[in-house]
């Protein structure tokens, strides 16, 4: 007997955004990265494939980080004092996107020097995050944002509290805004509202519904991405900005991956599994809906693009 | 509609205030101005009082019912505070509210409604917290709340179930599985049960400015499954006109006749549709975008009627 297989049909689709820009577009890009576009649930390829791939980000730091897991020291070796020559490298090894993250110390012509510096190293788009607390961020994504003027960077985190200053930055010069919210369907909409509602053009917009590790509330991540996702494909203007997520982040602050010795020998080889973590967790969400997954540990960008290829194979 | 009127809150500063200074004024006020705009009861809710129960409760009744006649609602989670409560009332058959499912307030809180003769309120709310299907509440009402009533003998017409309003913003998936537990409800036991919701409860967290419109749309929607009583706000003068729309069927203006489009749909298992409404009157616009959300079709926001 032929089996029918249901298929639903979506008034709505994803938005379509593109990060960075090549030399005829004003930037000085030589690979841009278009995500969203679909009109499906994830890889229901029988309904309608995804137009673009996901990216993958690799998250770097202006600064060497002091509170990483000495395996993602091990594994960047020397290239975590030049953030340039790191960045490169992350390009080589297959990185879509780099994001740049700032930190306190940074004054605000060293931030514009560190932005300019890992353009000129790389030709990937770049998102730049402001080190995550409201007056610096301000203080150093402004000029960030003025000095690199139609590149189309991603500059974040908006979050509720504060979004204004870096929306109109990035108004004025051509870039994109990262919005974050903490895990609720409603408030990532009102924040797509409230800075839509500043003029920022929809396509400018890229939602981060935060998430949680494997082990430490996925579950809530996924479904809430779930449900924005569903919400867009019914045609909801302000839940089809596509998604960006940090699965590098949250993973390798989980003790599974921070800790190496007094834990019981069954949990296996400590890399082994720190990577692990890292990609199921990066994979998961990518089941859900994530259109860019941040990672941090060189060998989880392979095995997460290597999933990439096999989701996108109908 | 019954409405219970819900303004002596402990959430307001007022109230609080108030009560510190135990202003017997200020209730007698508020409880009078309450019944003037048209509450037939008046919901107490002071809280707990781990502490001052034994002189608060009596107190508080006995400043009400100095200037009110009608039936006191006491809402209290404190066993002790309800019993001194009830033993001052000396007017109307008073309200119990409430008791849930959870077995140890089942075991105490209808054989202290039965000793006074009070009504009784039971929250279809189990130890494992508030389900989200409307069958699951009914199944609580059925399976657990009147056989226990039953068991103790409790005049079943002093049976109140509220299948609990939880807020649009951030419980936004139980909007309408109550509407649908209000409608089923009603055959859950014959005669039917009386039902009763907090109106209010469904814009918790809202911005003040939407807040009644969103009660008022949700209220429509309830009177359509044949919702007869609740806890609410007699002051909100668009929501009293509202129900008095539903009540009277009048369709003399346009926003009349779309409030009992709504209740008239909801009745009819159906679903408010865009050509109900003339999307060109704002209010008009404004109410189609509540119903959506309420409907959870749309996903709620702060600014969900700009968008």
């Amino acid at each position: 007997m032929p089996l029918e297989i249901p298929k639903d049909k979506w008034p709505g689709s994803v938005r379509t955004v593109t990060l960075g820009a090549a030399a005829a577009e004003g930037g000085t890009r030589t690979k841009t990265v278009t995500i969203g576009g679909q009109t499906a649930m994830p890889y229901l390829h029988f309904e309608a494939s995804p137009p673009h791939p996901p990216a993958v980000a690799v998250e770097i730091k202006s600064r060497p980080p002091e509170d990483w897991s000495p395996l993602l020291l091990e594994a960047w070796g020397e290239l975590v004092n030049d953030p340039a020559a790191w960045a490169k490298k992350a390009e080589e090894i297959g990185a879509d996107l780099i994001v740049l993250a700032l930190t306190l110390a940074d004054r605000p012509e060293e931030a514009v020097n560190v932005v300019q510096s890992v353009l000129r190293a790389t030709g990937v788009p770049l998102i730049v995050w402001g080190p995550g607390q409201a007056e610096k961020d301000n203080e150093l994504l402004v000029p960030v944002a003025e000095a690199a003027k139609g590149e189309r960077l991603v500059l974040g985190i908006c979050e509720d509290k504060n979004y204004r200053t870096i929306v109109a930055a990035a108004m004025a010069n051509g870039h994109l805004v990262q919005a974050r919210t903490p895990m609720d369907v409603n408030l990532s909409k009102q924040l797509n509202i409230l800075i839509s509602d500043m003029g920022m053009p929809k396509d400018r917009i890229i939602m981060d519904p935060t998430t949680g590790a494997l082990g430490y509330g996925i579950e809530y991540g996924y479904s809430v991405m779930e449900r924005l996702r569903l919400a867009a494909l019914q045609g909801d203007a302000m839940t089809q900005s596509p998604m960006i997520v940090t699965p590098g982040f949250e993973a390798w602050k989980t003790k599974e991956a921070k800790v190496g010795s007094g834990v019981p020998e069954a949990w296996g080889d400590w890399k082994e599994r720190s990577v692990n973590w890292e990609t199921i967790t990066a994979i998961t969400l990518l089941e859900s809906g994530a259109d860019i997954v941040v990672l941090r540990y060189p060998e989880s960008v392979a095995r997460v693009k290597q999933a990439i290829q096999e989701l996108m194979t109908a | 509609m019954y409405i219970i009127g819900e303004n002596i809150h402990i959430v307001s500063e007022k109230v609080k205030e108030a009560l510190a200074s135990r202003d017997r004024e200020f209730f007698m006020d508020l409880a009078v101005r309450q019944v003037e705009a048209g509450a037939k009861a008046i919901d107490i809710n002071l809280g707990p009082r781990k502490k001052d129960w034994a002189e608060v409760f009596p107190w508080i009744v006995e400043t009400i019912e100095s200037v009110v006649d009608v039936p006191l609602s006491i809402d209290t989670t404190n066993v002790d505070g309800m019993e001194a409560a009830l033993r001052t009332i000396r007017k109307a058959q008073p309200i119990l509210n409430s008791t849930s499912a959870e077995l140890e307030r089942l075991e105490k809180v209808p054989l202290l409604a039965k000793k006074y003769g009070a009504k009784l309120i039971a929250l279809t709310m189990g130890s494992s917290g508030i389900p989200v299907e409307a069958d699951a509440r009914v199944s609580i009402a059925v399976d657990i709340i009147i056989p226990r009533l039953l068991e103790i003998d409790f005049p079943m017409e002093d049976l109140i179930i509220d299948p609990l309003v939880l807020t649009v913003s951030g419980c936004q998936q139980y909007c309408p599985h109550l509407i649908e537990a209000v409608r089923m409800l009603q055959y859950a036991w014959d005669p039917s049960p009386m039902i009763s919701v907090g109106l209010s409860n469904v814009s918790n967290s809202v911005p003040a400015e939407n807040r009644s419109l969103i009660n008022r749309v949700y209220c429509a929607m309830l009177m359509g499954v044949g919702l007869q009583m609740m806890i609410a706000n007699p002051f909100d003068q668009k929501l009293m006109e509202v129900i008095g729309w539903i009540e009277t069927k009048d369709t003399s203006t346009p926003l009349a006749r779309l409030y009992n489009k709504i209740a008239e749909r909801i009745a009819n298992s159906d679903e408010p549709q865009i050509e109900d409404f003339d999307l060109s009157d704002p209010e008009q616009a404004a109410v189609w975008k509540t119903t959506q959300i309420l409907l959870n079709k749309v996903i709620y926001a702060e600014g969900y009627l700009n968008q």
